[in-house]
């Protein structure tokens, strides 16, 4: 089985103090560590984990700057077998049409079993860029999946919906299927792992090979980020002060005055 | 005139040259089956005599045996000693019947007499040993049927050689035959005609059972002792660090270090014992550990698996046997409790390293929280918090010198990770501040940028990040030209002294490192004995010492905390049952601290349960982690009314009525 999966490298932003820039269309990135999308990581270990389980090849792919490369490196430490690395400083603020019409170029009619991508990224959130690819190539496609299992024909797409429903749907092969976290336990990636990558070969493209010179960053793009504003601490915020025992006492008090605790 | 006739009375000789040639090759496989293994890898370094000098304490006369067990002490002296008299003796008479005769007359009388009290030796410490754990039934032994087998055997080559010697007695009658004083008294159990029959029919049981062990030998437990002196000789050869000059494909799993400590091990149970996560009923097992290691390592590195149907089988057996248990190596707390009682240094804390490693770098079995932690060691230098820049935060207002900044000090106070960042431990670093600065000692930080020491990555057996980090430190020391450092952690001076130096020889570097690294109580210690830190008021406490086992047997520092505790006056010191380099480990070592597992003991709280047997109402402790296991567990089980737990350097700022973020208890 041919796999294809899409990684984004993110910056990690969940328990960092974020600071907007002094033009307010950004975050402050200089303290800021680069990784890889959350969701992105769930599908690549889920794409190594069907080979494992079912032989062929996984390719992963990514769209950055040089900087970017590490998540590819970090894949192919996972076990991916290619990568692609759409390497141009040119696509940074790109809209996620302009990074699948640079995707499709850069797979030039290459066909994949199966494409896998996180459902979102962690930065822009947008949450379009696999369905659009799954448009582009005329592809099938599932979102949200929380379970994915190869049957005969194709795939059992376990999907998250809202309030706790899940919704199980069959796709054919070839497909694409946009990845919901927690769909597995991606495994942990050795500073050894990546060491031992170091020297596998990535196939690079940037705007100007693709024919997509001046078609592509934040000039093409159909929106643009204007204002970042952090969210003020709205009035039904109440910030506890005083001893740790007094914090407590009054934090258990509240839980149990609004029923939280029986 | 007394001698020895070999063969007496012995028809058909050309069966025992024939039995032996074939006991002689079985055991000559088997000893080529274990050398391939050792051979990998194996470098001979030369004669040493300190080496030499090591085994014979520790392998002949046992010097690790006795220690803590009497008992084994005795019970392994006489089987050896016996075992090892008789054996030279059977040398000796083939010599002399094959090569120059001088076995006659005096000598062969006194040697046989010799003997006989080899041979009494070797039946007492055999029945002593199956009265140890068949009637006593010491805990630690265990009680299969196979461990039955081979003292059993032995005691029957004893036996059957006493009965033999009693029949030829009775046979010749010769009056000389009484300095064989045993046979001489055994010999009425046979009468003058029917003597040379049985003599006959022993002698051949005797010989039987004799080559039977010799083949045995090197696939049973008792390989141990060809094992375990070359391992003992080789103890202070590192058993692992990553060689990095190897491509990443050649990288064995194993090395020569590990498969000789696995041969050496003789099941005694000592680790069992001692190790803090057995004790507390968790799924670690560490002889099960190393057995299971052997046992797959024995197969998966057979010399015969070259041999192709030989092969197929062991292809078979690999996929459906029981292997390694990964899954017990992440509860080991790297404490070295097994390393420190393992009688031939067998004990499974290297091992488990090494499993460590290959798991680490496999991946999908790394344990959730631990693969977190080690991520953000990664990105954060820290296992704590996402955030750069919060490590300096503890020094608000203290006004260190930044030596990462070019500030100048003769000493380097390296913090550590869980120092400067877990608001407890931070009493550590305060603490250490307002000592070191009351006695007028100049010192500095590496402020926001110190970097981790790499401990943490090097003991849940993340090599590649413990190799970066210390590539990182150690530059940053070499620019600011640092030459001495404190440290809060035992942790991190281990690693600083040991893995930094076991690196540098590694990597062919010359002369020793160029910093030398001292953990803080050793600083106090000094400070304490050279009249600069004086207790002018005393502190009137009880207080118990709990060593933390990167200070005491990593380190086997015991001396200088207690040093500095006993400097105080009116602060009583008393021990609790396991201390010094017997202590016992709270748990938090290895990475532990970090992550949690199914099944988890509560390691700390038996600690605690110790201190309070000593009526102590103060545990002092030198380690950050040491301080937050303690102090959880002193929460959490109740103990908070009995105990209070504090840092060394809390209980000296207290003495000396300092600010350094000390309670009073
Ligand atoms: S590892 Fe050492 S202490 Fe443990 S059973 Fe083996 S010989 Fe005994
Ligand atoms: S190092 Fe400590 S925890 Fe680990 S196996 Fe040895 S005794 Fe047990």
């Amino acid at each position: 089985m041919e796999i294809l999966v899409l990684a984004k490298q993110v910056p990690e932003t969940a328990e960092a103090d974020l600071e907007i820039t002094r033009d307010g269309a950004d975050v402050e990135r200089e303290d800021l560590v680069y990784t890889i999308n959350e969701w992105d990581n769930y599908a690549v270990e889920e794409a190594v984990r069907l080979k494992e389980e079912h032989g062929g090849a996984v390719t992963v792919l990514t769209l950055g700057d040089e900087e970017a490369e590490d998540v590819l490196r970090r894949g192919l430490a996972m076990g991916c077998d290619q990568a692609i690395h759409l390497n141009d400083e040119a696509f940074l603020g790109s809209d996620p049409a302009t990074v699948v019409r640079a995707m499709v170029k850069a797979l030039g009619g290459r066909r994949f079993d199966l494409i896998l991508c996180g459902v979102q990224s962690a930065d822009q959130g947008q949450g379009q860029t696999g369905v659009l690819l799954a448009q582009a190539l005329g592809l099938p496609y599932a979102s949200l999946a929380v379970g994915l299992k190869l049957v005969e024909g194709g795939l059992v797409i376990t999907r998250e919906l809202e309030a706790n429903t899940l919704e199980e749907v069959a796709l054919p092969l070839p497909a694409l299927v946009t990845v919901q976290s927690g769909l597995n336990q991606p495994r942990y990636v050795s500073i050894m792992g990546i060491r031992k990558v170091r020297g596998m070969a990535i196939e690079g493209h940037d705007a100007e090979g693709l024919d997509l010179a001046g078609q592509v960053g934040p000039e093409a793009a159909c929106l643009a980020a204007r204002r970042l504003s952090l969210p003020e601490t709205g009035a039904g915020a109440e910030i506890l002060s005083g001893s740790l025992e007094a914090v407590c006492a009054r934090a258990a008090g509240i839980i149990r005055e609004k029923g939280g605790l029986k | 005139m007394p001698a020895r006739i070999p063969f007496w009375n012995i028809e058909a000789a050309w069966v025992f040259y024939l039995l032996a040639a074939l006991a002689l090759a079985l055991f000559g496989l088997g000893l080529a089956l274990n050398l391939a293994r050792w051979r990998p890898g194996f470098a001979w370094g030369g004669f040493r005599a300190a080496r030499l000098k090591a085994v014979l304490a520790d392998a002949l006369l046992g010097r690790r045996i006795w220690r803590g067990d009497v008992a084994a002490g005795l019970m392994h002296a006489l089987i050896l000693l016996g075992f090892l008299g008789l054996f030279l003796g059977t040398c000796l008479v083939a010599l002399d019947h094959y090569l120059v005769s001088f076995l006659q007359g005096r000598l062969y009388l006194a040697t046989s007499a010799l003997w006989e009290v080899c041979g009494l030796a070797l039946t007492i410490g055999l029945a002593w040993a199956l009265v140890r754990r068949y009637l006593l039934r010491v805990p630690r032994l265990e009680r299969r049927p196979a461990d039955a087998l081979l003292p059993a055997w032995l005691l029957a080559i004893a036996l059957s050689g006493f009965l033999v010697e009693a029949a030829r007695i009775a046979a010749s009658g010769a009056d000389w035959e009484r300095w064989s004083f045993l046979g001489w008294g055994l010999s009425g159990l046979f009468g003058p005609a029917s003597a040379p029959a049985a003599h006959a029919v022993l002698w051949w049981v005797h010989a039987g059972l004799s080559l039977g062990l010799i083949a045995w030998l090197p696939y049973s437990r008792l390989f141990h002792a060809l094992a375990a002196p070359v391992n003992l000789y080789f103890q202070d050869e590192p058993q692992a660090l990553a060689d990095l000059s190897l491509p990443p494909d050649q990288v064995r799993e194993f090395s020569h270090r590990h498969f000789l400590a696995l041969d050496a091990c003789t099941r005694c149970g000592r680790c069992v014992e001692a190790c803090p996560s057995a004790r507390a009923g968790e799924p670690l097992a560490p002889r099960g550990f190393v057995q299971d290691a052997r046992r797959y390592t024995r197969l998966k590195y057979s010399l015969l698996a070259r041999i192709p149907w030989l092969r197929q089988r062991q292809r078979q057996e690999l996929s459906t046997r029981p292997t390694i248990d990964p899954a017990q190596a992440w509860y080991c707390t790297t404490c070295a409790a097994c390393a420190e009682v393992c009688p031939v240094q067998a004990g499974p804390i290297e091992l488990i390293r090494q499993v460590r490693s290959s798991l680490v770098e496999q991946g999908s079995t790394v344990p959730p929280l631990l693969a977190q932690s080690l991520e953000r060691l990664a990105k954060y230098q820290n296992p704590w918090l996402a955030k750069k820049g919060q490590k300096a935060a503890w020094a608000k207002g203290l006004d260190l010198p930044d030596l990462a900044k070019g500030d100048q000090a003769g000493l380097l106070y390296f913090v550590g990770c869980t120092t400067s960042l877990d608001t407890r431990a931070q009493g550590l670093a305060k603490g250490l501040s307002a000592v070191l600065e009351h006695c007028g000692v100049e010192f500095g930080t590496l402020g926001k940028a110190e970097p981790c020491c790499g401990d943490i990555a090097r003991r849940v057996g993340e090599n590649g990040l413990f190799e970066e980090q210390r590539e990182d430190l150690s530059g940053l020391l070499a620019d600011i030209g640092v030459r001495e450092v404190v440290t809060s952690s035992p942790h991190c001076h281990r690693s600083l002294s040991h893995d930094y130096a076991l690196a540098r020889v590694r990597d062919g570097l010359a002369g020793p490192l160029p910093f030398r690294a001292r953990h803080y109580s050793q600083v106090l210690a000094e400070l304490v004995d050279q009249g600069r830190l004086v207790f002018p008021d005393g502190l009137a406490v009880k207080a118990t010492f709990h060593d933390p086992c990167y200070l005491a047997r990593h380190t086997g520092e015991v001396r200088a905390p207690r040093r500095v505790l006993g400097a105080i006056p009116g602060l009583e010191l008393v021990e609790m049952a396991d201390h010094g380099r017997n202590g016992l480990c709270c748990g938090g070592g290895g990475g532990r601290m970090w992550h949690e597992l199914p099944g988890q003991g509560h390691l700390a709280r038996a600690r605690l349960e110790q201190a309070v047997a000593t009526g102590a109402s103060l545990v002092v402790t030198a380690c950050p982690l040491c301080l937050i296991m303690l102090e959880d567990a002193r929460k959490a089980g109740g103990f908070e009314d009995r105990l209070a737990v504090r840092d060394l350097n809390e209980v000296v700022c207290l003495a000396l009525g300092l600010e350094g973020g000390a309670n009073p208890f």
